[in-house]
């Protein structure tokens, strides 16, 4: 058995307004070249001038990830030729990059692990290139998109903890708003290194980069077929060569691209064009407010603050927005456990059917606090409230009205209950003497008044009540 | 040590080539300049020095409000290149 | 024609009192430079229908100007004097193009340079030599070439050029005319073609010290695409010149200028252009200037030119990655896009700038860039130390412009060589400390022009020119041409 280890870098695009340089538009299109300014066409003559936006949206994350963050911006020239490279340089940041020494903590099956972060950094997106049969096409509406890259250290072990990481990652930047991070659009998607090592060797083996994945199963799809590879290779007495692969996702293998025998010299060195950015203590201070409690520290919340289990506490985190809205019933006083019940099974169910967003629908956590409230004071009773809570999504009409609506009223006369009680008991009396002997007949009782009254008799009360007649027999 | 053939790489790297007699010129300026660079590195105390790369401490604190303005057209774009194709500029298939 | 030798602020005064019009200040522009052009070649094109559109009250309104050839103009062919860019029509205007439109000037014609700047001879321009029009058998100098033979020549009154390591200042001194670049970021670069990036100043040639004064002041100014611009002031330059200089204290470098140091050499060129130096100081002092020589460690001036070429042509290769033929300029043939990138940047680029990509690409090589690029730029701060703190007790550097008057072309230049590796080399001073620095024409040796530098403290253009002004003054060669009609 070989051991494994695989360090990933992760490109995200910022959704800002306009590019990192330039004043183009920031944006996707079906329409070829429309998104321009002189500065991403690398046209003689021009400056690249640095996005504020860009900045704070890479220090964001740089600071949600636990990173250090530099005094100051700089940039560097990253010198290479290729068609889809208009200047001839890309614009990142080799040496001063936003956050450096992070870390993200990642839970797996119930248990934690933390994925150093070597570095975050903030640099251009290139143009597209559409492949025809013997020609290829220059798209430059990409050029100049701000990126984050986000490099851990090789401390991965298995797909699956990759793919974990993943995922938590792309959480953190949904949490942090900068970025869609949608790998169908091309705009999360990562390149891979993986080596295998025998179990007590000392030293890395040699590393095999995968070149530009985006989905996150083919991530898991290339590793495993990449650590079946090396390792068959290995078994066999041959040996893994340092090269950069590419991923088919047809056959799901991977294929080599190019040896890194002539290692390309990128001669980096810092963009003239670009003086330091003083970075201030209220600059960082004002970003730091705006990240607001990511999932990994929601999750633990809920958990041990609000006793729910990791099954619903990672349900509820899986969007911000429903996060947020959670912990808003929450704040407005209703019972955590019973609220996180309701939107994982109701309030989800229902934006799942009809693929809406929370923020869209007409339940407000407020609407829910009240309803949940009606439950809890006997006004309205579970099986009530759930019939209340699929009419409010769906005739778009608050509790209240609904409860109003559907003639629910609740039986909250102790006579009239207790009478009820007394002529059931009486008809069970070899029931009592069960109940006295340790069988679990209360529920029975209960059923029987709720049969009465079509179950509008108070849950709480009713239960009050049997308990009390009981003791007086 | 500087040899031709390691500034034939050099030069195709940078995606030209040239004849062997501007090679040779090439080799006598590169002796001349690595003598004199030679003697900048035996300057007293120079490795304590940081590299200068702005003419002065430029301080920058504005940097640009994130808005997008004065689009070039496609046409303006294109308008210099010599095969366009789609709207786009059309050269021979990249092979990755 | 002759209101054409005349400076801005004559001209000025002819067009206010209507004594001539704007339409044939232009048609008389364009003339001569039809009629100069196949002698001298200062231009890669002469705009014909240049017209008068902009009306308005600047200094500048309706006076004829040129502009170097790697200045990004909308619509009009930018070629940066190389093949590679032959025929690159740009499509946006650089930012001072656009304030000199606003301004109401009128530019009649795009200027030879050395091919993408790099160079001081204004011989490497893919159209051909530019001649020194007071003996066109010698060099004007570079890499503004065009742009100092045409304002030399009396084509305009002005030209803006750019200046690297003495781009503008060079061609100027040897034409006779004033050379002027401001602080660094003083001026926008925006749409001015990249050499290197941290030593390019954009700058003007003109007839007289005012004039570059009013150039200045309309060219200044903090652009929001250029984040190396500098901030607005109120200081007006022209407003500056008439203050008084008595007690400003000047020095020159004495390794550079001290006839002793060149005993063993027997060149009369170069002692005379020395003693014209002196005459200047003399004359300096007579108006009130304190003027000192100061000596700085030989080891540090000799490191000027090869720190320079480390950190120029490292710029330098980077810049001009941008020239691949894909979207602008020729395209090369091939098979595969390698392949035409490559055979755009063979036949494009001529060997003297292949030569300078190839040093700067070694420079910045991992293996290397610890012992040359990084030391060039170590040794850059501690020049600009060194003058900066000069500048503490100096209110300026006087110079000689050059070692010699305009070379005869096809002579081999001898820039390497340790005799005149200070001398000949000392306006780099003004790139790698960003100071204001301006030549102006000091007197003539064996009939061609011969210039001293003024070169002042960061972010104190006004100073600069407000001293260059007053040594002007007492000079008299203010407002020359070669080609008069006097």
């Amino acid at each position: 058995m070989y051991k494994v280890v695989i360090g990933l870098e992760v490109h995200c695009e910022l959704k800002t307004n306009s590019k990192n340089f330039s004043n183009a538009q920031n944006d996707y299109s079906e329409t070829p070249n429309i998104y321009l300014d002189t500065v991403d066409l690398g046209f003689p003559g021009i400056l690249p001038v640095v996005n504020k936006e860009a900045a704070k949206s890479a220090l964001k994350v740089a600071m949600a990830l636990n990173c250090e963050t530099p005094d100051e911006i700089i940039f560097d020239r990253k010198n290479y030729f290729y068609p889809d490279l208009p200047k001839g340089y890309q614009i990142t940041q080799a040496y001063k990059p936003m956050g450096i020494n992070g870390y993200l903590m990642v839970n797996i099956d119930d248990e934690d692990i933390k994925v150093d972060i070597h570095d975050l950094h903030l640099e251009e997106d290139t143009a597209s290139l559409d492949h025809f049969n013997d020609y290829s096409l220059v798209n430059y509406n990409r050029s100049g998109i701000p990126l984050i890259e986000i490099v851990t250290e090789p401390c991965l072990h298995s797909a699956k903890e990759a793919v974990a990481f993943l995922e938590s990652l792309r959480s953190v930047i949904l949490y942090c708003g900068v970025s869609d991070a949608r790998s169908d659009l091309g705009q999360m998607r990562c390149d891979v290194n993986i080596s295998l090592m025998k179990e007590d060797a000392t030293e890395f083996g040699t590393k095999v980069e995968i070149k530009n994945i985006n989905a996150f199963t083919k991530v898991k799809a290339a590793l495993e077929y990449e650590i079946e590879r090396q390792t068959e290779l290995l078994n066999s007495g041959g040996t893994v060569i340092m090269e950069t692969r590419r991923f088919d996702d047809e056959d799901m293998k991977t294929y080599s691209m190019r040896t890194k025998v002539d290692a390309v010299d990128y001669k980096y060195f810092l963009e003239p064009n670009m003086p330091p950015i003083k970075i201030t203590e209220e600059f960082l201070t004002e970003i730091k407010s705006e990240i607001p409690m990511l999932q990994y520290e929601r999750i633990n919340l809920y958990i041990d603050q609000y006793g729910l289990s990791r099954y619903d506490a990672t349900t509820l985190v899986k969007e911000k927005k429903i996060a947020d809205y959670f912990e808003d019933t929450i704040k407005g006083g209703a019972d955590p456990k019973l609220a996180s019940n309701w939107i994982t099974s109701i309030v989800l169910g229902h934006l799942n059917k009809y693929q809406v967003e929370i923020d869209q629908i007409y339940l407000t956590p407020d609407m829910l606090v009240s309803l949940i409230k009606m439950v809890n004071d006997g006004k309205v009773s579970s099986k009530q409230a759930k019939e209340v809570l699929y009419k409010v999504l769906q005739d778009e009409k608050d509790p209240v009205t609904i409860v109003k609506e559907l003639g629910i009223k609740q039986i909250d006369n102790d006579e009239e209950i207790r009478a009820m009680v007394v002529e059931i008991l009486d008809a069970n009396l070899n029931l009592i003497e069960d109940y006295r002997n340790g069988r679990n007949v209360f529920d029975f009782f209960v059923g029987q008044v709720m049969k009465r009254t079509r179950g509008q008799a108070n849950p709480a009360l009713t239960a009050k009540i049997i308990k009390e007649e009981i003791e007086k027999r | 040590m500087i040899t031709k053939e390691k500034l034939k790489n050099y030069a195709e790297k940078l995606m030209f080539n040239m004849n062997e007699s501007e090679y040779e010129t090439l080799m006598n300026e590169f002796d001349v300049i690595m003598e004199q660079m030679d003697l900048i590195g035996k300057i007293k105390d120079i490795e304590k020095v940081e590299p200068m790369t702005f003419p002065y401490n430029i301080y920058v604190n504005q940097l640009r409000e994130d808005i997008a303005k004065d689009p070039l057209t496609t046409d303006e774009a294109l308008q210099n290149a010599k095969e366009v194709k789609y709207n786009q500029v059309k050269v021979p298939k990249v092979v990755g | 024609m002759k209101q054409l030798d005349l400076t801005i602020e004559e001209i000025r005064k002819l067009l206010d009192s209507g004594q001539i019009t704007s339409e044939d200040l232009i048609k008389d522009s364009l003339d001569k430079a039809h009629q100069y052009q196949e002698e001298y070649n200062s231009f890669v094109t002469i705009l014909d229908d240049a017209k008068h559109e902009v009306k308005g009250n600047s200094v500048l309104n309706g006076i004829p100007y040129t502009l170097k050839d790697n200045i990004s103009t909308k619509g009009i062919l930018t070629t940066g004097s190389s093949n590679i860019l032959s025929d690159y029509v740009p499509v946006y205007d650089a930012t001072i193009v656009k304030k000199l439109k606003d301004s109401g000037a009128v530019l009649v014609g795009k200027t030879v340079l050395d091919e993408l700047a790099m160079g001081g001879s204004g011989t490497t321009g893919h159209t051909g030599i530019v001649r020194n029009p007071w003996d066109k058998n010698r060099l004007i100098g570079g890499s503004s070439a065009g742009s100092a033979a045409s304002v030399a020549l009396g084509i305009t009154p002005f030209s803006i050029g750019s200046d690297t390591g003495d781009s503008i200042r060079k061609p100027a001194a040897y034409g006779g005319v004033v050379g002027f670049k401001p602080t660094y970021g003083r001026i926008s670069r925006y749409g001015v073609f990249a050499f290197a990036s941290s030593l390019d100043n954009v700058g003007c040639i003109t007839r007289s010290v005012k004039d570059a004064a009013y150039v200045t002041d309309i060219l200044k100014g903090k652009d929001e695409r250029d984040m190396t611009s500098l901030p607005n002031t109120d200081e007006v330059y022209a407003d500056c010149l008439e203050n008084d200089i008595k007690g400003k204290k000047l020095f020159y470098i004495k390794e550079a200028c001290n006839l002793d140091n060149y005993k063993d050499v027997n060149d009369e060129e170069l002692t005379a252009t020395l003693n014209n130096f002196y005459e200047v100081i003399e004359k300096c002092r007579e108006i009130g200037f304190i003027v000192e020589e100061v000596s700085i460690d030989r080891d540090l001036l000799n490191a000027l030119y090869p720190a320079y070429m480390c950190i120029s042509c490292a710029e330098a290769t980077s810049n001009n990655a941008n020239l691949t033929g894909i979207l602008f300029g020729k395209r090369g043939v091939g098979n595969n896009v390698d392949d035409i990138i490559f055979d755009a940047r063979t036949k494009g680029f001529s060997e003297f700038i292949k030569r300078r990509f190839v040093m700067g690409s070694f420079v910045l090589q991992k293996e290397n860039q610890e012992r040359l690029f990084l030391n060039a730029g170590r040794v850059r701060r501690m020049i600009v130390d060194k003058i900066n703190e000069l500048f503490k007790d100096y209110d300026g550097l006087i110079m000689p412009s050059s070692d010699s008057i305009a070379p005869i072309i096809g002579n081999k230049t001898e820039q390497l060589s340790d005799r005149y590796l200070i001398l000949g080399n000392h306006l780099v001073i003004g790139n790698f400390g960003g100071f204001p620095s301006i030549s102006i024409p000091s007197g003539f040796v064996n009939g061609l022009p011969v210039s001293v530098n003024i070169t002042g403290r960061q972010f104190e253009d006004g100073l600069t020119l407000n001293m260059a002004y007053k040594i002007e003054s007492v000079l008299g060669y203010k407002g020359q041409v070669a080609k008069g009609d006097k």
